[in-house]
Parts: C-alpha cells; structure tokens; sequence
C-alpha cells in the first residue's frame, strides 16, 4: 500500500512542482522511464512470489534507469544512439510483458 | 520457435540470448536475497520499517520521473502544434496583405489614369500627349482590347486509340508535341501580317513577352499555356489571313502538321476580347531633372 501511496504522490509531486529538466538530460528521460518500470514490474512480481527484498529493489530501481540512460548516452556519442535507445526498449519491453504475465498468473490464477 | 536440437548441442549466441532474455524476466537478485534471507537469523536483518521508507522513496521518484517526462512530451507536442498554428496564420496574413496591396495598387493606378487624362485633356498639348499615351498604352498591351481578328489553334497529335493514358506505357511522340518554336512562328507571322494584338490561351503577349519551353510546358510570360494552343489576333481579318497564309513560316507549318498530325486550324473571329498584359515590372526610373521651373511671372510686377 505505502508503495502505491508513494507513486502517487510522486506523480502529483512532478506534476504539481513542474520541475525544468536540463536540457542535456532530457533525451534520457523516456527511456530512464522504461527502466524504472521494468524495475517497478520486477519489484511488484517478486512481493507477489513472496521474494521481495527492499535493498534489491531499490538497486535495481537505481542501476535500471541509470545503466540505461548510460546506454543511450554512450550510444549518442558513437552516433548509433536511435538503434541503441531501441534495443534497450526491447529488452525491457520484453521483460515488462514477461513480468505482467507473471502478475496476471498471480492476480487471476490463469 | 526452432526445435531444441537433439542432445544439448550447440545453440547459436543469438538464440541462447533471446531465451535468456525471454526467460529471466525477473531480476535473478531477488531469488538470491531470499536465500540469504532465510539462512540468516531474522533477528540480526535490517529493520522492516526502514525497507518500507526505501521503496516507499524509490517509489516516489519513479512517479516524478513518469510525471516529468510525461510533461516534457506533452509540451513538446504542444510547442510543435502552436508553431505550426502561427506559421499558417503568418502565411495566411501574408497572402491577405499582398492581396489588399495589389487591389490598392489597382485603385491607385485607375486613379492615377483619370487625374492624368483629366488633366492633359484640358490643353492642345496634353491632348497630344494624351493620345501619344494612348498609343503607346495599345502598344505595350496595357489595356484590354477587343475586335475582329483571327483565331488560330495548335494542338498536341491525338493520341492513338490504344494508347494507355494513365498507365503511360507508350510514350507519347514527342514530334507530335507542340513546342515553343511552333507557337513563335505562329505569332511572329500574325505579327507580320499586321495583327494589333495576340494573346495565347487569354495570356496577352506584350512587348517583352517571351514564348518558352520548360520541360513538358510551353511558358508565356512565365506562366504556363497548355494544349490545345489558341492564338487569338485581332486586326483586319481579311489582311491577316491573307498575310498569315502568304507567311512562308505557316507554309512549313502545315506540312509539319501534315507529317506528325499536329492540330492546325484557324478562322475568321467577329468579337475577341483580350485582356491586358500583365503589368511589367518597372526596372528604370529617372528623377524629374530639376531644372528652373521658373514661375509664370506677372509682367506688371516684374522687376
């Protein structure tokens, strides 16, 4: 519950404080998003296993977003930053749907 | 999926990636740490209260982030939309002032015309000038005109019945075209048989139109006439046939036409109207030299 509580205030928070991203980071900000869902996803289908650990979320939380954006970032600088920035979606992409497959498993039985 | 290949051979790279990627979907640390955990003693691991607050703060900052960035595309989406909004209504009120402008200047030129004519139409010597004007107005193709004249038409050759129009399969032959050079001969030859005006397709030509070929269109004045080509003259019509049909040019014309099928035809027109040229750009100007306009003096008070 305190989790859910805190993405929503998280999500009120940026919304309402409106913070000015710099402009060097923001090409950075759609896939540290991805990331920190595939985190969130992953986080979420370990508490339902019953594996979940606080330290290991949050390190994976912090390491997603920021080995991803590393990626792209490295990825620009060596001008293949699009076909870098898309393999890191797909990789997460495809986690994500493997982890919501396996909450679905857990939610509805089936 | 391939098949697994039998006894545990080799797997390409790619494959065996793809299927760690397909099935380690959940973080391999997770597992670990629940190990750990129950080998330990539960007494000695980190309070829970202090994990809650940990997810609880990681949580909140994937909420900024997805709020940010989702902020961030919104206005970017929106920055485009205005620009592009504003860029329309820039176009738009562009094309309306040139268009107010042009009007004005049409108003202004009209005006301009009748404070002159009424001016000159006062004196022997405006009068003079005046038809002086006139004259050279008729001959820079300034004015519309209308009368008796000849109508001459040139067209492309007629395709043939099993030509495919649209899929273009054959091209046209591009002997049976009508081309600058053929509209030229046509006018220079009405010229020379005492035409006082032509126009092409409505396009009047003045004196410093030019008949041109740009690619697969025939340009006059740089606008573009298509086929059928109809080349009104006005003039007496009688003088003009005869003059038009004695013109060696419309001889060779004809046997052109002969040959390739251009469409070569001309009559006799009781009442064409012409338009007026398009106004020619003015490109020399000189200033009124300011010589002594000396003032009509009064003999009775003259020193």
């Amino acid at each position: 519950m305190i989790p859910i509580l805190g993405l929503v205030a998280g999500v009120l928070l940026g919304l309402l404080v409106d913070p000015t991203v710099p402009l060097w980071l923001q090409p950075y900000l759609p896939i540290a998003v991805v990331a920190a869902l595939d985190a969130v996803f992953g986080g979420l289908r370990a508490r339902l296993d019953g594996i979940f650990d606080a330290k290991v979320f949050v390190i994976s939380f912090v390491s997603n977003v920021v080995v991803a954006a590393l990626i792209v970032f490295l990825g620009d600088q060596l001008g293949v930053g699009a076909q870098l920035s898309t393999a890191v979606v797909v990789v997460l992409g495809i986690r994500i749907f493997g982890n919501a497959a396996a909450i679905r498993r857990h939610v509805f039985r089936a | 999926m391939t098949a697994q290949p039998p006894g545990g051979g080799q797997r390409s790279l790619g494959a065996s990636l793809l299927d760690d990627v397909l099935a380690e979907t959940l973080d391999p640390a997770y597992a670990q740490a629940a190990e750990a955990r129950t080998a330990t003693d539960p007494a000695t691991a980190a309070p829970r209260w202090r994990g809650a607050v940990l997810v609880a703060l990681t949580m909140v900052v994937a909420g900024v982030l997805a709020a940010v960035t989702y902020d961030q595309a919104a206005a970017r989406v929106q920055g485009r939309q205005e620009i592009r909004a504003t860029l329309v209504d820039d176009i738009r009120a562009g094309s309306d002032a040139s268009d107010e402008l042009a009007t004005e200047l049409e108003q202004l030129r009209a005006e301009v015309g009748r404070a002159r004519d009424e001016l000159l139409a006062s004196s022997a010597t405006g009068q003079r000038a005046l038809d002086e004007l006139a004259r050279a107005e008729a001959g820079a193709a300034a004015v519309p005109v209308s009368g008796p004249g000849l109508l001459v038409t040139l067209a492309n050759a007629g395709s043939d019945a099993d030509d495919d129009p649209v899929g273009g399969a054959t091209e046209a032959d591009v002997r049976g075209r009508v081309r600058d050079g053929d509209l030229q001969l046509v006018v220079n030859a009405l010229w020379a048989a005492g035409a006082e005006a032509i126009s092409i397709n409505g396009q009047r030509l003045g004196p410093t139109s030019a008949i041109r070929f740009a690619g697969e269109a025939v340009l006059v004045d740089f606008r573009p006439v298509s086929n059928p080509y109809e080349i009104s003259a006005i003039g007496d019509p009688e003088t003009l046939r005869s003059g038009f049909l004695a013109s060696p040019e419309v001889a060779a014309l004809a046997l052109v036409e002969e040959s390739f099928g251009l469409g070569f035809d001309f009559g006799r027109e009781d009442d064409l109207r012409l338009p007026a040229a398009s106004t020619p750009e003015l490109r020399w100007a000189r200033p009124v030299p300011d010589e002594p306009r000396t003032p009509p003096t009064d003999p009775a008070t003259g020193d």
